[in-house]
């Protein structure tokens, strides 16, 4: 199930807050539980048994670690399962298919990936109808996994304490808010919570802005302005003009930024109204000044991940200069690949650890010297490039869209003129996601909520049920509504 | 020190206050967010459900049946969110208030239709290549294997008629350029009715409905007086109709696009012939193998009663019809999409016998449904934009 859609926003959504209101506090745990399962079998009817076993397993290897709480190599092994298990469903279900057709590729055999064959014998023996032509993702398998994983890592580490309730570490689990598209919560950053929370007016409130701010950015800005690269996307990149292949790119850059953050801020207003304080995810990235800070601004809570059990593990920057950048290879190739099993996200991956190693190497210092518009602009037009490589399918697609957006194209499928009239369509959207981006909004919501906290709050009243009634509006017409993140 | 001790009171007195304020908006606030989604959730799960979308043109879903199998294959939950979608409470209204907000931002094209000033048209697509030459390779064929004569008639739709109210720089399919190059392309192998300056100088008045993608009985005449002496009739003056102005406003498929009540709503007129109608039979084939329906009228005037008005001309589409109209003359074979059941009943008075084929709905090839050569003449008639998206007509090349 997804957010943006309007069984889960009518239905789903009310139905268990009204329930999770009036439950004692108690109760509320199993109701998460409950809860988090329909929504993620909502999607996934049958890898929901399989997000079940991976919370049993990491659950256990929690329970045992502390059993063990002296036999230092007992603990390993309980870790090594854990970790195993995580990593071992990402490679099956993520991975398999795309490591085949790479070996298939370098020595010229026919294999076939050994999770098909399983998924045949699978279907011969209990008529299960599995996908036999490619292996399907499990929705979400990239963030529970990690999810589960920060819990374990963090055990064996005896950075927390371990969670003896099964159904406290399952809702941690399954919490529905977070459990599709992040963002990354860290087990021990709900720790606390998953004993013990409050729920309270100020807090539901505060949840409900997250929330519709989080949906109007999905719906009305990512949608709309997503429309226009879907359209260039999917037009042939020999035939389009440097402009269009511009605003194409520029047009995905916004989408992928609202889309993402959206959905973030929505899951961080649901955890609140649960109770629950998730980091955040987004801070602004657009506006960065450098591409170490825009990954510090971007999709935080998956870098955090990665330099605490990733790049700090394998020595981080305390160790000979070489070696940090061995690291910080490993760390982005990695990030890449997290994003998709192709070999696009590799290089977008570590196109980005290169930027960031030449910004460590002393670039970063000249960089510093130069006004800060212009440092913004570095930065903007570098991660423009980025989505270049991340959102078309093929490294040929990327070579010839990077053409075309230095004029290679002929314009013979849409020029200037086919960009000027997409701009003039979409003014106020285009003008709203830039200065938003900027930081407008927010700066605006803070000064008048300082300087005016009685108008601002009074003014947020009718604005929320206002943009709820206009997302619904679009909702109700359902023309393009994409989820994004099928491939994470 | 008593001024001060005021002043200190009055703050907290004035901190308290606006505490109260800020939680009461922010009751306020919970309370209208949960309520807007409980009531319109109620909504539509109490309200009475319709089976059938009339604007949508299409049957709504049912709620999906509950069992393990369909739950594994995920039908249940898909069948859920698609009931919940047809079904959501004032499901036209959300779209209509949508396109008004969207106009409003400036905003022409949406859904796939630019709302102009007076009128919503349709953008025409750029052929697909292959199709494009498959189609008229079967055409090509279909002709030089007959005697008669093949004439092909492409109509402008109304986006090119008013391609200068569109938005600046709109893509849009060069009709004109397009036309051009099916003419050429087929050569002498057909015989190319060219009605587009027809249309073009008759822009000012009602020949395309304002809402929908069909042209009226006017625009059809328009075609049928400027092609009249090439396909050998010589076409009846516009006084030799009775007009009848049918009752009901039409809101066409455009319209259904976007729902949008600021352009005016069309009205469709019935040329009758004054004594056509006497010895004619409508043979209807819903399908290739069925035996016909006969009717007495080409009118279907049931339809002038609900949405869907057009089809009062020969009722919906359907792969064959045969009209024996009562005249004295030859007979025609009409291979067509929608434009021509409104053309139609204005050739009558010239043709002993028409056929109609509507290649979509016709699986098999031609000369096993139909004896080609029976014909004296043979129209090939389609709008441009349903003509440069066709993937039917190769199959005229096709034999049994």
């Amino acid at each position: 199930m997804v957010f943006s859609e309007l069984t889960f926003l009518y239905y789903f959504l009310p139905i268990v807050m009204v329930i999770y209101f009036f439950l004692p506090t108690k109760g509320r745990n199993i109701l998460i539980f409950i809860t988090g399962l329909i929504f993620y079998a909502w999607g996934e009817p049958f890898y929901v048994f399989i997000m079940l076993l991976s919370t049993a397993i990491d659950y256990t290897a929690g329970r045992l670690m502390d059993r063990w709480d002296d036999d230092n190599s007992k603990r390993k092994k309980c870790l090594l399962v854990s970790v195993c298990m995580n990593v071992g469903l990402l490679a099956i279900f993520k991975y398999s298919d795309f490591i085949t057709d790479n070996i298939n590729a370098l020595i010229g055999s026919d294999i076939t990936n050994p999770v098909l064959s399983l998924n045949k014998l699978l279907n011969d023996l209990f008529d299960f109808g599995l996908n036999e032509k490619q292996v399907d993702l499990p929705i979400g398998i990239s963030f529970f996994t990690f999810q589960s994983m920060s819990y374990t890592i963090d055990l064996y580490l005896k950075k927390i304490k371990v969670q003896k309730s099964f159904i406290n570490f399952a809702s941690y689990v399954s919490l529905f808010p977070q459990i599709v598209a992040g963002p990354i919560v860290r087990y021990s950053e709900v720790a606390d919570e998953l004993e013990e929370r409050t729920v309270n007016l100020s807090k539901i409130n505060c949840g409900v802005s997250m929330f519709v701010r989080g949906l109007s950015k999905k719906i009305l800005l990512a949608n709309n302005i997503g429309m226009i690269w879907t359209e260039i996307k999917a037009m042939d990149y020999s035939q389009i003009s440097a402009s269009v292949a511009w605003l194409g790119i520029l047009a995905f850059t916004f989408q992928i930024y609202y889309d993402f953050s959206g959905y973030s801020d929505m899951a961080i207003g649901l955890g609140k109204m649960l109770g629950f304080d998730f980091p955040k995810n987004f801070d602004h990235p657009y506006i960065s000044q450098s591409i170490s800070e825009f990954w510090r601004r971007w999709h935080i809570t998956m870098g955090s991940w990665f330099k605490s059990y990733v790049y700090i593990p394998l020595g981080g920057s305390r160790c000979s200069a070489l070696k940090t950048y061995r690291n910080l290879i490993i760390v982005w190739a990695l990030t890449g690949l997290w994003h998709g099993a192709s070999w696009n996200f590799v290089l977008w991956g570590l196109y980005f650890g290169v930027l960031v190693i030449i910004e460590r190497i002393g670039w970063g210092k000249i960089l510093e010297k130069l006004p800060s518009p212009a440092r913004i602009i570095y930065t903007f037009v570098l991660v423009v490039f980025g989505w270049v490589l991340f959102d078309t399918d093929t490294i040929g697609d990327a070579a010839s869209y990077f053409a075309a957006m230095f004029g290679a194209g002929n314009g013979a499928a849409a020029n200037s003129g086919y960009a000027l009239y997409v701009i003039s369509q979409n003014i106020p959207l285009i003008a709203a996601c830039v200065l938003l981006a900027g930081g407008l909004g927010s700066r605006l919501i803070d000064y008048c909520s300082r300087k005016y906290p009685k108008g601002a709050a009074a003014v947020s009243v009718p604005l929320k049920t206002a943009a709820l009634l206009i997302c619904t509006c679009y909702l109700a017409d359902a023309a393009y509504n994409p989820f994004m993140y099928f491939r994470f | 020190m008593n001024n001060n001790d005021d002043i200190v009171a009055n703050n907290k007195t004035f901190a308290a206050g606006q505490k109260k304020f800020i939680s009461r908006a922010a009751l306020l606030s919970v309370l209208l967010f949960f309520g807007v989604l409980i009531f319109l959730g109620a909504v539509t799960f109490f309200s009475e459900k319709e089976s059938f979308s009339e604007n949508a043109n299409k049957y709504l879903a049912d709620f999906p049946k509950i069992t393990w199998e369909n739950y594994f294959d995920g039908t249940v939950t898909s069948g859920i969110e698609d009931y919940v979608a047809d079904h959501f409470a004032w499901h036209d209204s959300w779209v209509r208030a949508k396109s008004t907000i969207e106009l409003a931002l400036g905003r022409r094209e949406q859904n796939g239709v630019y709302i102009l000033k007076n009128r919503i048209v349709k953008r025409a697509e750029e052929a697909d290549e292959t199709i494009l030459q498959k189609n008229l390779d079967g055409i090509r064929s279909f002709s030089e294997a007959l005697d008669a004569p093949v004439y092909l008639m492409l109509v402008p739709t109304s986006v090119e008629i008013y391609s200068d109210e569109l938005p600046k720089n709109a893509p849009n399919l060069d009709q004109r350029a397009f036309m051009d190059r099916v003419k050429d392309d087929l050569g002498d192998s057909v015989e190319f009715l060219d009605v587009y300056s027809a249309m073009m100088s008759q822009r000012d008045n009602y020949i395309y409905y304002r809402t929908d993608h069909h042209w009226t009985t006017l625009g059809a005449y328009t075609a049928y007086s400027a092609v009249g002496r090439k396909m050998g009739y010589e076409p009846l003056d516009e006084t030799a109709f009775d007009i009848e102005h049918t009752e009901g406003a039409f809101n066409g498929t455009f319209y259904s696009k976007v729902l949008y009540e600021g352009i005016e709503s069309d009205s469709i007129d019935l040329w009758h012939l004054p004594q056509s109608e006497n010895d004619l039979t409508v043979e209807v084939y819903t399908s290739v193998d069925s035996e016909p329906e006969i009717y007495d009228s080409i009118y279907f005037r049931d339809y002038l009663s609900v949405k869907d008005k057009y089809s009062v001309f020969l009722g919906s589409n359907q792969p064959i019809v045969t009209i024996n109209t009562g005249y004295i003359g030859g007979k025609l074979l009409i291979i067509k999409d929608s434009y021509a059941n409104s053309y139609v009943p204005l050739l009558l008075s010239h043709y002993s016998e028409i056929m109609l084929i509507d290649l979509r709905y016709i699986q098999l090839p031609l000369d096993s449904v139909i004896d080609t050569e029976d014909y004296d003449s043979v129209l090939i008639l389609y709008n441009v934009s349903g003509f440069s998206t066709d993937e039917n007509l190769k199959k005229l090349g096709m034999a049994g």
